[in-house]
């Protein structure tokens, strides 16, 4: 974690340490590879937080890194305010009807996260006790909101296991839709995930959407989409979102991922369950006042940003391709599993496991600055005992893309 | 005018008929809450005709971010808040955490989810009880959120006009063991009291509370929306006011009017369970520094200028007293900080109606009054009684503009009845 204490601070505050302002400046590290005391800070354009060195930080952890650029603050900064807890805030009000309309449905709801976004979805699908959604097992309702649907909800999960393109088993979908039975939760709602994120950003086929839903419909069920980067799937598809979410009863799109907002996702469904959405959301404490300017944010995203998301995964491709190339190499992806803007490496763990190629990756090594011509940091997750993820995103240019790559071609090639 | 007061009358009938039809449904419990008043959507403020002025005092939470404060959530360094990257969030926790002399502090999107976090982190085994005051906002106004979310039993302890509760209610209400009964967590206090309008609790009743409640075993949380206010209005620092209370919640979107925000401050431990909370809510934000860099510029230019609203409240109480008047009444000794809660005859006038009152005008009223007339918006706030809130978007003008339509509202309401 960054402390700029005393050594940091542009405008805003206080703090002594040289303060060098540049045009367009990136994001820079420090000698050791971090933020630190006695480092320079470098601000850029945009204002962000760099230090003076001579590495080049290239951050892929995770698209909710983005950046609010000044565009998009300045939107912010001129956006009409009001109460929106009292309904009474313009810029939100836009917002929550440019995203319904966007999506083909009657209404939407701006919150301060995708998690709240499905909690509030899954709590009012399945609002009547003893209630069980159905979800993938590799989902991120299921395993990465820290079973908020039980703890606030009382809902129980029933897990599918989850195919390596995104989707499950309609057959098994209705092996688990049990009959009415004592012994038995009552199944309330079906989620999907798309793109699927721990499968590595997978756009969900169409064809198999339009089948699931009408196995929902012959079952009863209503059908809700996590599509925390639905964005994502539509460019990559190259299909409306509308078209996608067309059967679907609720959807969650996250604003501050790809779009590149700095808080915010949409929970958008029909006039009436986003009704008692607004109601759950003011329960769970997410009623926000001049919530407007986060709102005006989302609209610049809206305008601005998601024109532009095909160029990450355009810069996934190019990093998938190259680590392809390195053939017997320790790491290895699979370019036509990388559909959007999230690459899975896959490590062979006796030669290095997930966790010490994101440390190597890291670290700027003996002789390396010699062979790549600069110093590159790259930051990736490691997410299970063979995987790791990175995520392009906008604040990740081609340039950076281009350094990510050499140093990762030399890291592969180092690994005996 | 006339049109223009036809025009008021008949947006009025359709916001009468949805706040009486939410009456109805409201339950019945002392001081009787009526439902929060929302504009219709064609108000007298967006109509082309009306040239006078419109003050808004129905809370302190309409206030808008000023340029300066504009200016410093442009300026603000972000990062990643659900990575605990972000400077500025962090900032404004360790700032709080200091002025409040607590440990830590974290960030979240509002008042209601600091209590809500609070509560849950406090009380974490099923079966828990929280006493609190009868009039207590996480009673009354946070929709059962520790019961709906957290399976946890408020009960309840009459609250005094002065917004305090008697503090040997505490021991007598607390749960011993016994398989019949919940288990008493947390005691929760609210400083300054809304519903009470505005109050500033006496410092050596807290203490008193946190003595007691040590002495039993439980945690104190302060629900201290408002305690800026109390510690303007007081002169008390707001370590001193919070000494006793291991956790309390601190709002920043009102009258310190940031757009969003508030703060919950505690112990270390507590706030590592705090961050989980909030993440499982839905209240992990991202880039939040934005928001941050307000609370933080809040800090250094709009704490001291709260005592300019008390002064505004203390203003508008005065002139109603002053009227002497049968039928609308308040005491300015009455009022603590920046809240009013005036008192209606309901013989003459039902507190809908005298809020419909002052968002009308007559030509009349306007002749008098000149300056194309005012219109204020205010609070029904129980069976009897309005509130009044002063806030940094009302200034003395608009204050004084508000005198002027009350003291004519009130003559001509006295003329009738």
């Amino acid at each position: 974690m960054a402390d700029l204490a005393g050594e940091t601070m542009n405008g805003g505050g206080g703090g002594g340490g040289e303060i060098k302002v540049g045009v367009g400046g990136k994001t820079r590290v420090g000698e050791e590879g971090g933020v630190g005391v006695g480092a320079k800070i470098r601000v850029g354009e945009e204002g962000r937080v760099g230090v003076g060195g001579k590495t080049r930080v290239v951050d892929l952890r995770s698209d909710t890194l983005t950046y609010p650029s000044l565009g998009m603050k300045t939107a912010m900064m001129e956006a009409i305010l009001g109460d929106d807890v009292l309904g009474e805030d313009p810029t939100v009000n836009a917002l929550q009807e440019r995203v319904a309309r966007l999506l083909g449905k009657e209404s939407a709801a701006f919150l301060p996260s995708g998690t709240m976004c499905n909690l509030i979805a899954v709590l009012l699908h399945c609002d009547r006790r003893g209630g069980e959604v159905l979800v993938g097992d590799n989902c991120h309702i299921y395993r990465w909101e820290q079973g908020g649907i039980a703890q606030f909800g009382g809902v129980h999960s029933k897990s599918l296991k989850t195919h390596p393109d995104g989707t499950f088993s309609l057959t098994e979908l209705r092996q688990a839709v049990r009959a009415d039975n004592i012994h038995f939760p009552r199944p309330s709602l079906v989620c999907v995930e798309n793109t699927h994120n721990m499968e590595g950003g997978k756009v969900l086929p169409l064809s198999w959407l339009d089948e699931l839903s009408v196995t929902c419909r012959e079952l009863g069920l209503p059908l809700h989409m996590d599509g925390a980067r639905l964005l994502n799937a539509s460019v990559s598809l190259g299909v409306s979102p509308e078209r996608i979410v067309r059967d679907f009863d609720s959807v969650t799109i996250c604003l501050s991922k790809g779009l590149g907002a700095p808080v915010g996702s949409v929970l958008v469904s029909s006039a009436a369950f986003i009704e008692r959405a607004k109601r759950l959301r003011k329960g769970l404490g997410g009623g926000m006042r001049q919530s407007g300017v986060l709102a005006a944010a989302g609209l610049y995203a809206l305008q601005h940003i998601y024109p532009r998301l095909s160029e990450d995964h355009k810069h996934v491709q190019i990093i998938a391709k190259a680590v392809n190339e390195c053939v017997g190499g320790a790491v290895t992806c699979d370019p036509s599993g990388a559909h959007t803007n999230i690459l899975m490496l896959t490590c062979d763990p006796a030669r290095i496991t997930p966790a010490q190629f994101c440390t190597r990756m890291e670290k700027v090594g003996e002789g390396e600055e010699a062979a790549l011509g600069e110093r590159v940091s790259c930051r990736l997750i490691s997410i299970n005992d063979t995987t790791v993820r990175l995520v392009t995103y906008k604040d990740i240019s081609l340039d950076d893309v281009e350094a990510l790559v050499k140093k990762l071609v030399y890291v592969i090639k180092g690994i005996a | 005018m006339e049109r223009t007061n036809r025009i008021v009358r008949a947006s009025y009938k359709i916001m009468w008929r949805r706040m009486y039809r939410e009456d109805v449904l409201c339950r019945s419990i002392p001081g009787r809450q009526t439902r929060q008043y929302q504009s219709p959507s064609h108000t007298p403020t967006t109509m082309t005709d009306f040239k006078g002025v419109v003050v808004d005092l129905r809370s302190d939470t309409i206030t808008k971010p000023s340029d300066g404060m504009k200016k410093a959530m442009m300026e603000a360094l972000v990062g990643d808040d659900v990575y605990r990257e972000d400077p500025t969030v962090s900032e404004l926790e360790k700032r709080m955490a200091e002025c409040t002399g607590k440990e830590a502090a974290l960030f979240v999107p509002s008042g209601t989810m600091g209590n809500l976090i609070s509560v849950l982190g406090h009380c974490e085994h099923r079966g828990s009880e929280v006493l609190l005051g009868d009039l207590a906002h996480i009673f009354l106004y946070e929709q059962a959120g520790m019961a709906q979310l957290g399976g946890i039993q408020p009960h309840i302890i009459p609250t005094n006009p002065d917004g305090t509760f008697d503090v040997d209610e505490i021991p007598v209400r607390l749960r011993y063991e016994d398989v019949h009964y919940p288990r008493t967590c947390l005691v929760c206090l609210e400083n300054t009291q809304n519903v009470c309008g505005g109050k500033v609790v006496p410092l050596h009743w807290i203490d008193k509370v946190g003595e007691v409640a040590e002495s039993v075993g439980l945690p104190v949380h302060m629900d201290g929306a408002r305690v800026m206010n109390a510690s303007v209005a007081s002169g008390v620092s707001l370590e001193r006011i919070l000494r006793v209370c291991q956790t309390a919640s601190i709002c920043f979107s009102k009258g310190l009017g940031t757009p969003v925000g508030s703060v919950i401050v505690g112990p270390e431990k507590f706030m590592y369970k705090a961050i989980r909370l909030r993440k499982v809510l839905g209240g992990g934000m991202r880039q939040a520094g934005m928001l941050a860099a307000a609370a933080i510029y809040s800090l250094d230019h709009m704490v001291h200028r709260l005592a300019q609203d008390h002064h505004h409240a203390q203003l508008i109480a005065k002139a109603i007293s002053e009227e002497k008047s049968r039928n609308v009444t308040c005491h300015p000794d009455d009022v603590d900080t920046n809240i009013i809660i005036v008192n209606l005859n309901p013989e003459a006038v039902t507190p809908d109606q005298f809020c419909e009152r002052l968002l009308m005008v007559s030509e009349d009223e306007i002749h008098e009054t000149g300056d194309g007339g005012v219109l204020v918006k205010v609070m029904p706030w129980t069976t009897t009684t309005v509130r009044f809130v002063t806030h940094l978007d009302a200034s003395l003008d608009n204050i004084q503009a508000v005198i002027t339509k009350l003291k004519y509202v009130i003559r001509e309401l006295d003329s009738i009845h």
